[in-house]
């Protein structure tokens, strides 16, 4: 029913599209590889991997990857913990406020950070916080707990409650079971809920921007800001720079891609 | 699963009104910074203890940050009790992210801050940055400098007189903004350097006619046109007058037929050509090493660039000063120094961080400023270079501070300044603003900060 | 996406009031000790600030002076200041690159896929979907070189025979902004693309056959048929997209910093600016609640109409 010239329209389509999405990506490899200036030799097969050294070094990376490693872990870590309790317990039990309670939550989803962040910055100054890591990590604690509850929810309303069942009525607790019984099964759900908080939390700009203002919690987005104000005119090492800020996530994505497209499609159409 | 709209507003009003009721006005706890200590200062470094100061600078181009990194080094060897913990971030991102680092609970000890009213002003309205005058005296500073850079680093206490009052930073280099060209080039054209700024603008259309990039410039950022109207300005308009306008003191008029001229001046280059055709859309630095690298025969912009263009150009670099109105009169143009140091109100060691500033424009730091390729503050003179395009600058920052106006930077006048003279620098390079309407543009910013 | 974006609208229909699953072998407390650690940051660092937003809003307050009460003054400054003003007519200008244009070429480009089952679907899902996951400084930092005068943008342009029309993007007044709002076209589309795949995937193919049978085109079924069943994703799409579009905070502050003018300034933007450079606390925060009332007045819009469609 569907012809060969329609077929052949439709990978074309596919291959345009393709490279329209990769072709900024390629630009910015290019350019990394790249020389890096007028005395940057030969290269190694005419690439010149020593960029990513260069602007590692020159742009403080250490720093700034380790500050988005401790970040993310904080956010990660708190986030879907108290995502898996409140949702779980939205999920399986009937108590009195949970309608008014989640809604409260659900709210949380569409607050953007520039509505929080003016009036959180002088606020953790009164108490002395500004300038720590709990300060950059619990916004967006909060921010993940609004869709994680969601995610959480929905997830544990949607799966069998049979085996809970029969857990409760071997007698064993409501922590027990989500322990011991609903965990290992939720694995997949949670898998999603972590890359998506690691993803977010890793590419926040705004926040650290604000909340660091000694620059001492400064995060791996904003080390290439600052790195782009003083490189902006050695594209090699800039394309580096921003390669080097962008590879923990894609690393990521690629092995763990089904739960991020799952994730960020699901978690917005299901119920 | 919906979201009904009328759930979401009785959420929002319920969590609003938790607030309104709970909360205190903003800023109502805020505690007062701290005052300094009023007690005697210290100038025994060694004494001090063990310390780390931190400071930020934005001395992030090439020989400026070798100056900085020599200086440090220098500094922690004769005082092993100080570690200098430094943060260097381009000139853009400091005026960016300053304000907010000097609000914030851990605030640098040291930072390099703008003259301006947008930054020195505001800090010292808002106490975040000491009075220096204790160290003034303590280390001799009112004998190294002269009262005229002393001037653009004082304020009243209260921030609103500008140019007198209490000293809050010491520069570094001196700064001149003015032309630099490639000399091959202008051979090739059969020019000489201008004497009159009507043989400079003739050279602009001459130039342009053999098929060359007259002009230089590079506005993505929005300040650099500031260094090209500011000269045009000097040409135009008296200085005293500029003066006034550029501290943000009254007595101004942005609107009177000088400032039109040079407003209409700069539409007619680019109507003419005379600037590439890309200045709007390109980075400041990315420009100037186009120029470097051939493109344009002269740059109108301040000496810092020598940093860049020097290693590039070497002795096909030159500079002058923009030539005055009448042959023989004494050139007006935009400058005065590199961003003061200044000490924080939240340091706890002011007395270290006026130390580190007193070193970093010591005669010894002025000698290190002078052979990394900078131009320093004090004693250009005797310091200057005798080949390249740092000569020429030497030359020309001597003749205009001693002969002629070296007037302050236009951002400096109001808190906004920089951006509403940025954006209308552009809109006007752009033909989306009249020269009258640019004018007017400045005169309700300046108008209504000097009426207040 | 970002996290603060992924609005729920539409979909499936609301399940009844039943309270299925629900297992009461807890204490009347246990359930409130579950949600207790979420609440207590959730609101202390998320409902609370937002209320501080709102009341910070009716404020004079220069981050150094007492704060002076000055009622809805700073909403009517919105208003009146031309910058703010056009600001917020930008981000207008934003949301049909960063939602309208991604919905109309998704929707082509969907169910043109949806149509054929065609090979290497993993390897495009996983490619168009990758804009998504690269932080958005990075983009800026791509999308800046092929923006430039050198870039290939320009260098598509005279290759194709259209060098006049090579320029410096970014520095356009007429180009800035919808050159920024199509990196945003970019990072969307896939987006889009996908959850409509994944809608139309779940329309009963007996709907096509009968269609098919009845010698429908392909116009006729996308529009008798698909357009049809995918209405709750689209506004879904149409959400994310939207609030997207309004958060444009880091794009701006890497490419053009609001200029050339003040042509690509946004309300996020704006509220950095303001409070943080020029000591504006008050205007900030209400940019910041404007732009939060926007974005759920946008959402409930769009659930309304969803709701419509689905009933």
């Amino acid at each position: 029913m569907i012809s060969r010239g329609e077929r052949s329209a439709h990978y074309l389509i596919l291959i345009v599209f393709s490279i329209a999405a990769l072709w900024p990506v390629v630009t910015i490899l290019a350019s990394a590889f790249g020389p890096a200036g007028a005395d940057a030799g030969p290269g190694v097969a005419g690439l010149h991997p020593e960029n990513f050294a260069t602007a590692w070094r020159e742009g403080h990376f250490t720093q700034y990857m380790t500050n988005s490693v401790l970040v993310s872990a904080l956010v990660v870590t708190l986030a879907v913990i108290c995502s898996v309790l409140a949702g779980y317990a939205f999920g399986t039990m009937t108590f009195r406020g949970s309608g008014v309670l989640f809604y409260l939550f659900l709210l949380g989803i569409m607050v953007p950070a520039e509505a929080i962040v003016v009036p959180l910055f002088f606020d953790l100054r009164q108490l002395e916080l500004i300038d720590t890591i709990w300060a950059v990590a619990l916004p967006q604690v909060a921010q993940s707990i609004a869709f994680g509850t969601y995610w959480m929810r929905t997830y544990f309303r949607s799966s069998n409650r049979s085996i809970a069942e029969a857990a409760r009525l071997d007698g064993a607790g409501s922590g027990q079971s989500l322990w011991l019984i609903e965990l290992p099964i939720a694995r997949p759900a949670i898998v999603t809920l972590v890359v998506l908080v690691f993803m977010w939390t890793w590419n926040e700009f705004l926040i650290p921007l604000v909340m660091s203002p000694s620059g001492n919690m400064r995060t791996a987005p904003l080390g290439l800001a600052f790195f782009q104000g003083q490189y902006s005119t050695n594209t090699a090492l800039m394309g580096a720079a921003a390669v080097l800020v962008a590879l923990p996530v894609l690393v990521v994505y690629l092995f763990l891609q089904r739960h991020f497209i799952q994730g960020m499609v699901d978690g917005a159409v299901k119920d | 699963m919906s979201v009904s709209p009328v759930r979401l507003l009785a959420a929002t009003v319920a969590a609003a009104a938790l607030a309104l009721t709970s909360g205190c006005a903003p800023g109502a706890n805020t505690a007062e910074p701290s005052a300094a200590s009023s007690g005697p200062v210290s100038v025994d470094v060694a004494a001090m203890g063990e310390i780390t100061l931190t400071v930020w600078d934005q001395e992030v181009r090439g020989s400026q940050n070798d100056e900085i990194e020599a200086l440090n080094a220098a500094f922690q060897e004769k005082y092993p009790n100080i570690t200098i913990d430094r943060n260097a971030q381009s000139f853009d991102d400091l005026a960016k992210t300053l304000r907010l680092a000097l609000s914030g609970s851990d605030a640098p000890d040291v930072v390099e801050a703008n003259n301006s009213r947008s930054q020195m002003g505001a800090f010292v309205e808002a106490g975040q940055i000491v009075s220096l005058e204790p160290y003034a005296e303590a280390y001799g500073w009112r004998d190294r400098y002269p009262e005229s850079v002393l001037g653009l680093s004082s304020y009243s206490a209260d921030a609103t007189t500008f140019g007198s009052g209490n000293l809050y930073g010491l520069p570094q280099m001196g700064e001149i903004v003015g032309v630099y060209y490639n000399k091959a080039k202008l051979a090739a054209l059969g020019l000489a350097v201008p004497t009159t700024w009507a043989e400079f603008t003739d050279q602009l259309a001459v130039a342009k006619a053999a098929g060359e990039t007259p002009l230089a410039l590079g506005d993505l950022e929005k300040w650099p046109a500031i260094h090209v109207f500011g000269p045009i300005q000097g040409a135009h308009t008296p200085a005293d007058q500029v003066r006034a306008l550029a501290l943000g003191n009254p007595g101004g008029d942005w609107t009177d037929a000088t400032n039109t001229a040079a407003a209409t001046e700069l539409s007619e280059w680019v109507s003419a050509g005379y600037l590439n055709e890309d200045v709007l859309g390109s980075k400041y630095d990315d420009v100037v090493a186009r120029f470097g690298e051939g493109t344009g025969v002269f740059l109108l912009a301040g000496s810092w660039n020598t940093a860049a263009l020097d290693p590039v150009m070497g002795d096909n670099l030159g500079f002058f000063a923009p030539p005055p109105a009448v042959a023989g009169d004494a050139p007006s143009t935009t400058g005065g120094t590199s961003l003061p140091f200044t000490v924080t109100s939240a340091s706890e060691h002011p007395d270290a961080g006026a130390a580190y500033i007193d070193f970093l424009t010591s005669d010894d730091a002025m000698k290190v400023l002078a052979e990394t390729g900078n131009l320093p503050v004090l004693g250009s003179a005797a310091l200057a270079p005798t080949s390249g395009g740092g000569k020429d600058v030497y030359a020309a920052y001597e003749l205009v501070t001693t002969e002629g106006n070296l007037l302050p930077y236009l951002d400096y006048a109001t808190p906004t300044f920089s951006d509403t003279l940025g954006a209308a620098l552009q809109d006007l390079l752009a033909g989306k603003q009249t020269p009258e309407q640019f004018t007017q543009t400045l005169q309700a910013d300046y108008g209504a900060f000097v009426g207040e | 996406m970002a996290r603060s974006s992924a609005s729920r609208t539409g979909g499936s229909a609301r399940r009844g009031g039943t309270t299925h699953h629900a297992s009461r072998g807890h204490g009347p407390l246990t359930p409130y000790l579950f949600i207790l650690p979420a609440f207590a940051i959730y609101g202390a660092f998320l409902l609370f600030p937002l209320a501080r937003s709102a009341q910070f809003s009716l404020f004079a307050w220069d981050t150094v002076s007492p704060a002076v009460f000055v009622g809805f003054d700073n909403y009517l400054d919105l208003a009146r200041d031309d910058v703010l003003r056009s600001s917020f007519g930008h981000a207008f200008v934003l949301i049909f690159f960063y939602a309208v244009l991604p919905l109309g070429v998704g929707l082509v480009l969907a169910a043109i896929l949806n149509r054929a089952k065609v090979r290497g679907m993993a390897f495009f899902r996983t490619v168009v979907f990758l804009p998504q996951v690269i932080a958005m400084v990075v983009v800026a930092v791509a999308w800046t070189r092929l923006y430039a005068t050198d870039g290939s943008i320009n260098a598509l342009l005279d290759l194709v025979g259209l060098g006049e029309w090579s320029r410096a993007w970014l520095g356009d007044y007429l180009f800035a902004l919808p050159a920024v709002g199509l990196i945003g076209s970019w990072v969307e589309t896939g987006l889009v693309t996908i959850l409509l795949l994944a809608g139309m995937g779940r329309t009963p193919q007996d709907l096509y056959e009968a269609a098919r049978l009845d010698g429908a085109g392909a116009v006729r079924e996308f529009f008798a048929i698909t357009l049809p069943s995918v209405r709750g994703e689209i506004a879904v799409a149409l959400t994310l997209t939207i609030v997207a579009a309004l958060k444009t905070f880091d794009l701006i502050y890497m490419t053009t910093r609001g200029g050339p003018g003040n042509s690509t300034t946004v309300p996020s933007y704006q509220v950095y600016y303001q409070a943080f450079q020029l000591g504006q606390v008050g205007t900030a925060a209400a940019i910041g609640v404007t732009l939060t009332a926007l974005i759920f007045g946008i959402n409930a819009g769009l659930t309304h109409l969803a709701d419509r469609a689905t009933s």
